[in-house]
This record gives C-alpha cells, sequence and structure tokens, in this order.
C-alpha cells in the first residue's frame, strides 16, 4: 500500500485527529477536513477523500455514530458524533501517543554532556 | 437473516457515503466559488485536493465487507466475462490443462495403488522376505533363485529376528471326485505361512505344526473363490475330505475374499507363482540330511519380532549365510547369501520404476501444458492493453490488475483441473482395462481421496506457474509506456518478449525429452519384436498336462500315457507336430541344477555348472518351431533301452565348451543317480519367461530316457505337470476342443488346463513394454501437439506485430521469398535454441531409462537424430502458416493500417 503512506502520516493518526476534532463538537466531513488543516496550520496536507474511508472504519468499530442534519450554511450534511467508547479510545490513543512522542523526542534530542 | 439484514444496512451506508462526498464537492466548489473563482476551476481543484472519488469510495465501502472475499467475487466474475468473451483461448487452454492434469491424475493414480496405499496385511511393514541371492558373478537370468530346503531349515533353527518364518512354493492340483476334473493353482505352505502373512481364515484354521510333516500333510485350505464357485460356499465345509491328485484331503480351512497370496505380478519371475491361487495344503518338508544337488524351490517369507528392523534381519541373514558355509558343500559358497526385502516394495517391485518412469514423463508433459498456457496468457494479456491502461487510469492499483490476472489463471486452473479430473478417470479406466496384467494392484486404482488432493495440488501449482507470466505484461513501465504510444500500437514489451520466447524455448525443449524417451522405448519395443526367441509362435497351441502320481506312479505309467497323448494328437487332422516339455516356450524357466561334465575340466563349479533341465519329447523342438543348429534332436528311437541322449542350448555349448566340439561329449545332473547323457545335437536358446532375458545354458533330455518322477518331483511328490506343444496347419484356437477329446480319449479324468496360443503368451510377455511405449509415445504425441501450438502462436503473434515493418520492407523492394524465409528463420531460431537446451537434458534423463531399453543404448544416436528433425519439422510447420502471411502482406494496406 505505497500510495497510503503519503496520505497518512502513520496508521491512525487521521482517526485520532478526526476523534479529537469531534471530541470538541459534532461536525460534518466537510468541516472536519477545514479545522483539521487549519488547527495543523495547514501542515498536514492530507488528501480529503481519505477522510471518508477512516469515518467509515470509525463508524464500524462504533466509535462515532452519524446522522443526516442541516448545516449552519444550510446543506444537508451528514454530521458525526463522537461515542462514549470512542472518547475513550481517544483517551488511550492520545495517551500512547503521548509516550511514544516523548520516546522519540528523547532520542532525537542532543546529547546532554 | 442477519446477513440480509446487513446488506440492507450496508446499501444504505453505501447510498449515504457516495451523497455525502458529492456534498463535499458541492460546498468546497461552491466555496471557492464564493471567493471568487471561476467555476471551471473551483471544480477542477476540488476534485485534485480531494483525491481519486472512485477509489475513495471504494475504499469506503471496504470498511463495511469481507473485502478480500468481496473483491474475490467481483473478480471472478469479471474473469468469467472475459474468459466467455474469447471461447477460442478459453477452450484451448482448458483443454490443454485438462490433458496434462488429468494425464497426472491417471498417472498419480496407479502410483498411489501400487506404491502407496496400506497393504491387506495386518502390520504389514513387518512381513519380509529373505530372497536368496544368486551367487555373485554368475548369471541366472534372475536377480532372485529359489532357497535350498537345506538353507531354509538352517535358517528356520537359527534365525532369532523373525517371529515366525515360512516357506512356500507352487503346486498344482487335480481335483477330482466330483463332477468334471478341475486343474487347481495351488501352494504348498509351511506351517508358518499364515503366522508370517498375518491373515486369519475367515472359517476354521490353518496348519498345525504336526500338520506340517511328511506324511501327515493331508489338509486343505481353500480360496474364497473356490469355495463359493466348487462348494456352494457351503458354512459346513470343514471336515468335509475333497480328491486332490486322487488323494484324500481334509479342509480345515476357507480364507477371506480376495486372499491369494502369492500373486504371480507380486512376486520374484524365478517362482513362476500363478496369478491366483486357489488351495494351500501343508509344504512337509522332508527334514533329513542334505542330499547333493536337490534342487532348490523355496521361497520364504517372514514376520519380524516388534522393534527389529529390516536392517538388523538383514545382519543376521548375512552372520548365519557365512556360519553356514562350512556345513553344506564346497560349491553352494555365495550361493546362501540374501536380500531381506519387505512386501511393500516386493510388491511395488519392478513396477515402481515403471510407473516413476511415466511419473516423470507426465510432470514434463505438465510442465509443457503450462509453458504453453503461460504463453498462450502472455499473448493476451498484451492484447488486452487498453483495458488495463483504461483500468489503471480509473485508479486500479497495479497489485489489482496482477490479482484480477491471477483470478482468471486461477479459473482456468479449476475449469483445467475439473475437466483433468474427467480425463484423469478415462486414463484410468484406460489403464485398468488394457494396462498390462503384470502390474500388481492395478484394479484398485481409481480417484480416492489422496488422488483428488494431489490433482488439486497439481491444479494450484500450475496456476502459479503460469499465473504470474501475464503479470509481465501489465507492469507499470510497460503501461506507462504503452500510454505514451498513445495505444495506437500495442507494442510488445521487450520483457514479455523475452519471457514469451524462454517459454517456447523451455517448450520445444521438454517436447524433445518426452519424444525422445519415447522413441528410444519404441526402438526398444522394436527390437524385442526382432528377437529370435528360439521358437515360432504362430499356429501353436500349448496347454497343461498333469498326471496323478497316485494313478500315474512311475515311468512305466507316465511314459506311455504322454506317448499315447501325444500320438492322439498328432493324428488329429490339421496337426502338423506335437511335443511335451516341462515348460513351454516363454513358459517360465525348468528347474536350474547343476551339472557335471566328465572329461571337462571344470575349475569352478559354482561359475560353471549350471543349467536349466528340461525333460521334453520328441516332437517337441519342431512343434516350438526351436530350430536344431547341429546334430540332431530326439528320435523316437532314443528310448529307455537307447544310448541315453541330450541336447544343449547353443548359450551352453559357448559356456562350457568353449571353441570346443561339444557334439559326442558326456553332460548329467550333478546328482549321480541321474546319468550322464551323450550330447547329439545342438539348439538354439529359447527365451524362457521375457524376450529380453540374456539366455542361460540349458540341456534337454528325451522323456523316454529320464528318471521318473523327474527332477523336479523327486523331493515333494506331487502332479507330474507337462506342457503340451501342438503346432497346427491352419488356425490353432480352433483345435482346442478336439485336442481336449484326444486327451481324455487316453484317460478322461485328466484335465486340460492353460489352453493358450504361443502367440497370446508372447503378446502377454509384451503387453508391459507395450504399454509404457503407447503410454509415452501419446505423451509424445501431445507434447509435440503443445509445442506445435506455442511455435504457432508466438510466430503469428510475431507477424501480427511487424505487420508494418515487413509492409515497409516490402515497398522499399524486399522479395516475398526473403520476408518468408525471415519469418521462418526466425522461427526456426527459437526452434534451434529449445532443441539445444532439449538435447542436452535429454542426455541426461535418458540415462535414467537405460534399464527399460533392450539393444540400444540410452544416447541412440538414431533416435536422437530423427527425434531433432522430427521437432525442427513440426516447428517450421507451425510457423509455415504466419510465414506465408507475412509473405502476403500488402504493403500499401500494411501502411495505411499506420
Amino acid at each position: 500500500m505505497a500510495k497510503d503512506d503519503h496520505r497518512d502520516l502513520f496508521p491512525g493518526a487521521l482517526e485520532m485527529m478526526v476523534l479529537r476534532s469531534l471530541k470538541r463538537q459534532p461536525m460534518h466531513g466537510y468541516a472536519l477536513v477545514q479545522l483539521i488543516k487549519r488547527s495543523s496550520n495547514n501542515l498536514l496536507q492530507v488528501e480529503e477523500g481519505s477522510l471518508y474511508p477512516a469515518l467509515q472504519r470509525l463508524l464500524k468499530e462504533g466509535l462515532v455514530t452519524a446522522g443526516w442534519g442541516i448545516s449552519s450554511t444550510n446543506r444537508r450534511v451528514r454530521i458525526y458524533k463522537l461515542t462514549p467508547a470512542g472518547a475513550k479510545h481517544l483517551q488511550r490513543e492520545v495517551s500512547s501517543f503521548e509516550r511514544m512522542l516523548e520516546g522519540i523526542t528523547r532520542v532525537l534530542a542532543p546529547e546532554e554532556s | 437473516m442477519s446477513w440480509l439484514r446487513g446488506l440492507i444496512f450496508r446499501r444504505r451506508m453505501y447510498g449515504d457515503l457516495s451523497e455525502e462526498i458529492r456534498e463535499h464537492l458541492a460546498e468546497k466548489i461552491e466555496e471557492l466559488v464564493a471567493e471568487g473563482m471561476p467555476r471551471k476551476v473551483a471544480e477542477a481543484k476540488a476534485r485534485k485536493e480531494f483525491g481519486n472519488v472512485t477509489l475513495l469510495e471504494e475504499r469506503g465501502r471496504e470498511v463495511w465487507q469481507w473485502p478480500r472475499l468481496e473483491t474475490f467475487i467481483m473478480d471472478v466474475r469479471y474473469a468469467l466475462r472475459m474468459l466467455r468473451k474469447s471461447p477460442g483461448f478459453t477452450a484451448i487452454a482448458v483443454l490443454t490443462l485438462a490433458l496434462g492434469i488429468g494425464a497426472s491424475t491417471a498417472v498419480f493414480s496407479l502410483v498411489n495403488a501400487v506404491l502407496l496405499k496400506p497393504l491387506p496385511y495386518p502390520q504389514a511393514d513387518r512381513i519380509v522376505f529373505p530372497w536368496n541371492l544368486p551367487p555373485r558373478g554368475v548369471n541366472v537370468g534372475f536377480d532372485i533363485v529359489p532357497t535350498a530346503r537345506a538353507a531354509y531349515l538352517y535358517f528356520e533353527q537359527q534365525s532369532k529376528t523373525f517371529a515366525s518364518l515360512g516357506a512356500f512354493q507352487s503346486d498344482s492340483f487335480n481335483l477330482t471326485g466330483s463332477s468334471e476334473p478341475l486343474h487347481l493353482d495351488g501352494l504348498d505352505a509351511s506351517a508358518g505361512f499364515f503366522p508370517s502373512l498375518g491373515v486369519a481364515p475367515i472359517l476354521g484354521r490353518t496348519f498345525t505344526d504336526a500338520e506340517d510333516r511328511p506324511g501327515n500333510e493331508h489338509e486343505v485350505v481353500l480360496s474364497y473363490s473356490l469355495w463359493h464357485s466348487q462348494f456352494g460356499a457351503d458354512p459346513g465345509i470343514l471336515g468335509r475330505a475333497i480328491e486332490l491328485n486322487g488323494l484324500p484331503y481334509t479342509v480345515i480351512g476357507v480364507m477371506p475374499r480376495g486372499f491369494a497370496f502369492p500373486r504371480a505380478n507380486e512376486m520374484p519371475a524365478a517362482f513362476s507363482f500363478p496369478s491366483q491361487i486357489q488351495v494351500w495344503v501343508p509344504l512337509a518338508l522332508y527334514r533329513g540330511p542334505f542330499i547333493p544337488a536337490e534342487p532348490s524351490s523355496l521361497a520364504v517369507v517372514g514376520r519380524l519380532k516388534p522393534g527389529v528392523t529390516l536392517a538388523q534381519a538383514q545382519d543376521e541373514m548375512d552372520i548365519m549365510a557365512k556360519n553356514a558355509e562350512g556345513l553344506f558343500p564346497p560349491n553352494w559358497k555365495g550361493s546362501l547369501n540374501s536380500k531381506v526385502t519387505s512386501l511393500a516394495s516386493q510388491i511395488a517391485g519392478g513396477t515402481g520404476r515403471p510407473l516413476l518412469l511415466t511419473l516423470g514423463a507426465v510432470a514434463v508433459l505438465l510442465l509443457l501444458a503450462c509453458a504453453n498456457v503461460a504463453g498462450l496468457l502472455i499473448t493476451r494479456s498484451l492484447g488486452r492493453r487498453r483495458e488495463f491502461i483504461l483500468r489503471a487510469a480509473l485508479g486500479a492499483d497495479h497489485s489489482r490488475l496482477i490479482r484480477q490476472l491471477l483470478t482468471e489463471s486461477c479459473l482456468l486452473a479449476s475449469a483445467g483441473g475439473i475437466g483433468g479430473l474427467a480425463v484423469g478417470e478415462g486414463g484410468i479406466y484406460f489403464a485398468r482395462n488394457f494396462g498390462p496384467a503384470g502390474i500388481p494392484r492395478l484394479g484398485e486404482a481409481g480417484l480416492d481421496i489422496r488422488v483428488l488432493a494431489f490433482t488439486f495440488g497439481v491444479m494450484v501449482i500450475a496456476a502459479l506457474i503460469f499465473g504470474f507470466a501475464p503479470a509481465i505484461g501489465v507492469t507499470r513501465e510497460s503501461l506507462a509506456e504503452s500510454l505514451k504510444e498513445g495505444g495506437q500500437r500495442s507494442g510488445t514489451s521487450l520483457a514479455a518478449r523475452q519471457m514469451r520466447n524462454a517459454l517456447l524455448i523451455s517448450q520445444m525443449a521438454l517436447a524433445l525429452v518426452l519424444v525422445v524417451a519415447a522413441g528410444l522405448l519404441a526402438r526398444t519395443f522394436y527390437r524385442l519384436l526382432q528377437v529370435d526367441p528360439g521358437f515360432r509362435a504362430d499356429h501353436v497351441l500349448t496347454f497343461q498336462l498333469s498326471l496323478p502320481p497316485a494313478k500315474y506312479p512311475d515311468r512305466a505309467h507316465i511314459v506311455p500315457a504322454y506317448e499315447a497323448v501325444l500320438q492322439r494328437i498328432e493324428s488329429l487332422p490339421g496337426v502338423r507336430s506335437t511335443g511335451i516339455a516341462e515348460a513351454s516356450p516363454m513358459g517360465g524357466p525348468t528347474d536350474e541344477t547343476g551339472i557335471r561334465m566328465p572329461g571337462q575340466a571344470v575349475e569352478d563349479q559354482v561359475r560353471k555348472g549350471v543349467a536349466y533341465y528340461t525333460v521334453t519329447s520328441s516332437g517337441y523342438f519342431a512343434a516350438a518351431g526351436t530350430p536344431i543348429l547341429r546334430g540332431r534332436g530326439f528320435l523316437d528311437t532314443d528310448t529307455a533301452n537307447s544310448l541315453p541322449v541330450a541336447v544343449i542350448s547353443e548359450s551352453m555349448a559357448k559356456r562350457y565348451w568353449p571353441g570346443g566340439d561339444p557334439l559326442g561329449k558326456q553332460v548329467g545332473p550333478g546328482a549321480l543317480k541321474y546319468p550322464v547323457a551323450t550330447i547329439i545335437g545342438i539348439v538354439a536358446d529359447t527365451k524362457r519367461l521375457s524376450l529380453r532375458e540374456e539366455p542361460f545354458p540349458e540341456m534337454y533330455v528325451p522323456e523316454t530316457q529320464t528318471v521318473w518322477p523327474s527332477l523336479r518331483t523327486t523331493l515333494w511328490p506331487s502332479l507330474q505337470t507337462m506342457e503340451v506343444v501342438v503346432r497346427t496347419v491352419t488356425a490353432s484356437a480352433t483345435m482346442t476342443a478336439s485336442v481336449q477329446d484326444a486327451v481324455h480319449a487316453v484317460d478322461p479324468d485328466l484335465p486340460v488346463a492353460g489352453v493358450k496360443l504361443l502367440s497370446t503368451i508372447v503378446a502377454e510377455s509384451m503387453t508391459e513394454p507395450r504399454f509404457s511405449m503407447l503410454l509415452l509415445a501419446g505423451f509424445a504425441a501431445l507434447a509435440l501437439a503443445l509445442a506445435a501450438i506455442g511455435m504457432y502462436g508466438v510466430v503469428s503473434y510475431g507477424v501480427a506485430q511487424r505487420i508494418q515493418e515487413i509492409g515497409i520492407r516490402m515497398a522499399l523492394g524486399a522479395q516475398r521469398g526473403s520476408v518468408f524465409q525471415m519469418i521462418l528463420g526466425q522461427g526456426a531460431r527459437l526452434a534451434a535454441f529449445g532443441i539445444g537446451i532439449g538435447l542436452a537434458a535429454a542426455f541426461t534423463v535418458t540415462r535414467l531409462m537405460r534399464s527399460f531399453l533392450y539393444g540400444i543404448r540410452a544416447t541412440d544416436p538414431l533416435t536422437f537424430v530423427s527425434v531433432v528433425i522430427l521437432l525442427m519439422l513440426v516447428a517450421l510447420a507451425a510457423c509455415y502458416i504466419p510465414a506465408r502471411r507475412a509473405m502476403k502482406v500488402d504493403p500499401m494496406v500494411a501502411l495505411r493500417y499506420e
């Protein structure tokens, strides 16, 4: 799956960002993309479409729910909401991610003399 | 019904997903337009940033599926559609595979039946045969010779590795007392025989030690089929007395259905066991002291003690042979060695190797079929580039395309496998009905679970071999290249072309190996037909005539009876000549005996003094058509009162009187009670068992002068059986009834058994080489056809590719003839490559075939040269049509096409 590499930072990263965004408030796909792009200072050039397979995965695992509704711009949109299981999952993922990040940072830190 | 709900739910999910994506794009476009971007540019930008809609939607859907299974089903559907679209290609590919897989299935089912299936004896792995080997350096025509009585008794007494040991020898009986006299094939078996095999009777019991003593041997165990056919499966048969050879025997047991040990085709040839044993009687071996020059006739079977290995038994036999040397006469030196053989390898025996040869041949054929289909698939995948380019452009992964191609290959393989089962079933039917009777357990061949598993395995391997081949046509690079060509010309990528040429070369090489192998077998077969067998098989009828010793105890009774029968037969209209012998030509060897030659310096008894000892009558040589090379044959004047005479075979004369003249010299059996006789004639060597055997010294004595009962029956009083040979003027088969009448006119109680045409006996001895040859010839013909198809495919594709080039060449003034030559030359070059590689392979492979050949070497130049010419001709013929097409190319049309 060579193509997937540049779409995702590492497996699960996109899902983690989606869950984190939904924790703030339920929103639809387009809004999610905008939010992730904006909050990462456009650092993450995510292929917009790749959000949708990720959302389907989260739906299937019961971490989010979805329902049709009307957006602020008066569009018919599918709004995603974090489930309690999703919140718990996010917590676990974030803490493990932080541990990993810490480890990586230590390794990368300039050697102290 | 949850799966149904799941399905409906999924439908909705998919709908939601597409709608959501559409909305996403719409929202983005609107936003961009609102920012002042022209709608067209906005649409393009939105799409670009979104990515491949179709692919991402599919990814989204996949989340809800068992993605592998469902894409697989989709692939299968698509593949089926593609295969249906090109029925010609599909038919050829499936047929090729069906033939390859079917042939392998059929051959494997034989291997399975003969070599792999468990044997119908309890703990069969413990059953062994300590076969007696002929003394080293002495060619007796057999690898294994009968064991001497004294040697067997010694082993039986000394051995510690056997739980039981039994001796047996074939015998024949005349069942009288009920209706028609009936000739029965029987076995003399010692008390240890049945325990060694471990098979219990279904009724009654087998022999006790006490019954296995001379004088007590009046019990009989019946075969299931005899019990059914002659005694109506009477459950009260036990204890009943039946009359065998005029003597009363008590029935003590009935063996289970199917038990007929030993069968001729499972035992060494030297014993000449019948194909179906009907009665077993005690062997009752004489346990007295050693008798000089007594003939050896015993076969031995043993059951190893638990935990004893074959090697340990072999070691013990070797030690016993060494220890026994001092106990026996000096000329026995070296003749006590044994080779302990397991039951499984004994039964597989000689059949194993020809079967493995066939298995090897069929593997080559299968490889060739795979190479052929791979070539077809490559050509096809090149023709389907537009389709692949389109699918790649629509977002199909490269791996996805390969998976699609593999799916198609697997479908082809499956269809080929199913077809293969049908072909295999047909092949098994053919082998069971027309295969040589010499293959043991042939009747058990069939499609069982193991064969099915094998077929499945072959199918999978085949799919893997040819399945990846077309993938070479859809490599990323080659697709990109085609895209650059704008799909105008589907140019062949270099890799694909090289691959296809390599496949074609390997096909030619494989075909060459098979054709050479078949050619060698065919030459062998032809050589065998040309062999001078030492007799003339046409117009000869043979049958067995047994005189029960109770009624015909000695010479005074036996000789007149045979004379009377012969006289009556001779006077029949249509009979040219007739005679008797202990064994008819190709009827197996007679007893081998040590001989003495007074006046002849014999340095080494073991090496020199052996010969077959055959009792014959005066008319025998004429009836069998055995040419008398020097001197004379037996005459009616050679009677009991005249000078004892003998006739010897050519090889005997050469071996014992090299450079000298044996006529007038003296020769006699080793046992002193037999008189020496004066050699009066030399006859041609007669083939005794197979046309391929090497001649062995043989001496003939007239029945009027020999000691009766003959050598064969001195120690084991039994039925005196002679073979009657009748040479007729007209078709021999029509004479059966009148010959039978002639016998019954002498004694109505004498059974006429085993009536056969000599030509049939010879033909039967040839069924095995004929079968192997026909099988391999069939494989070779298939291989040639496949290679020709492969060649045709490659060359015609090449011509289609080069139409423009050829057109340009012609427009520039190339002659049609030179174009024709160019195409032909191209094909010939590939063929020559294949032939070269095939020759190298064949030189190595045919070495393994040496034991199947007769009269030619494994590197027979005639075969190799003619096969090379044949293959080249076939290759050129396959190139001919495409080359003609190339020659007829109209330059105008070809160039316009560009």
